[in-house]
């Protein structure tokens, strides 16, 4: 793009769009590998602690580790892409996804293990909490809620089927098979969508 | 009626600094580089007269041992982009 003074309105108004359109797709582009690589180990660990039994659950926290430190690669290797409203509001949608699934796990670890009182942490009498139920929901919400600011047809749609799919399905089956269904959310609700804004963004696979 | 447009926008390269500004908190140089194709010393030169205007400010940082030039736009940048969009709508309402 070189000097040029002589611009007509429409130009105006065509590099305006251009450029903005540019740095979405800069963020679009970055999320990618997030998508791909998450949603990878959650299928993997969902599928290993179902084959394994209820009683490797605590092999969650390693897939917390390993996803963390890919987490810090693949923020060091991202093209760069300038700090925006819109990757702001990504990362915060998936924090708070994070903070609160997070939070109940360890609680609900802890209520199990007998660190807190179990009669605390979930009375027995009163409520019924499927946990992967809801945390399908979750997904399915802050995968859809990053396809709508991404403007991102495939990744709302992928989203909203992961989540309300998986909310239902989950309740369907016994605790331990559900951990086969959470493998189909995260696919559906990272893997694909990673995989499709990667074919049409035209990133290369290392 | 046509509203005159700001001179200082109404140049291909300028204008393209300012729209990727305009949706950004801030970017580095070199990719602004990279998002409009210019060569750094002409681009250094837009970005100069921007920041003489007041209408980006421009900080010469480091990232670990590399310098780094960040851009973001400032309010006065951000009023006469404003202005400049509807300045502009009147020329295309017509």
């Amino acid at each position: 793009m070189e000097e040029n003074n002589n611009l007509t309105a429409e130009r105006s108004l065509e590099i305006i769009t251009e450029q903005i359109e540019r740095s979405r797709r800069s963020i679009t582009k970055n999320s990618v590998w997030s998508l791909i690589w998450w949603g990878s180990w959650i299928i993997v660990f969902s599928l290993l602690i179902a084959h394994l039994g209820q009683a490797w659950k605590d092999l969650w926290g390693l897939m917390l580790v390993i996803c963390a430190v890919g987490q810090w690669f693949i923020s060091r290797r991202k093209e760069p892409a300038p700090k925006s409203f819109i990757g702001k509001t990504i990362g915060q949608v998936w924090t708070t996804f994070g903070l609160f699934f997070g939070t109940i796990g360890v609680i609900l670890g802890f209520g199990g293990c007998g660190v807190l009182p179990a009669e605390l942490v979930l009375p027995d009498g009163h409520i019924c909490l499927n946990i992967t139920s809801i945390i399908s929901l979750g997904f399915g919400i802050a995968a859809t809620i990053t396809g709508f600011v991404l403007e991102n047809r495939i990744m709302q749609i992928c989203g909203i089927i992961a989540g309300l799919g998986g909310f239902f399905t989950t309740m369907q089956y016994p605790q331990i098979d559900q951990l086969y269904v959470m493998a189909a959310v995260a696919f559906v609700g990272l893997v694909i969508p990673g995989l499709i804004i990667k074919i049409q963004t035209g990133i290369k696979v290392d | 009626m046509f509203q005159p447009l700001d001179p200082l926008l109404h140049s291909e390269l300028r204008l393209a600094v300012m729209s990727l500004l305009i949706s950004t908190e801030e970017a580095e140089f070199p990719y602004i580089k990279e998002q409009t194709g210019a060569t750094a010393g002409n681009l250094s030169v837009q970005v100069d007269k921007l920041s003489a205007a007041d209408y980006i400010e421009v900080e010469k940082t480091f990232k670990g041992k590399r310098p780094c030039t960040v851009c973001r736009i400032t309010d006065k940048g951000r009023q006469a982009f404003e202005a400049y969009i509807e300045a502009l709508k009147s020329y295309l309402h017509k």
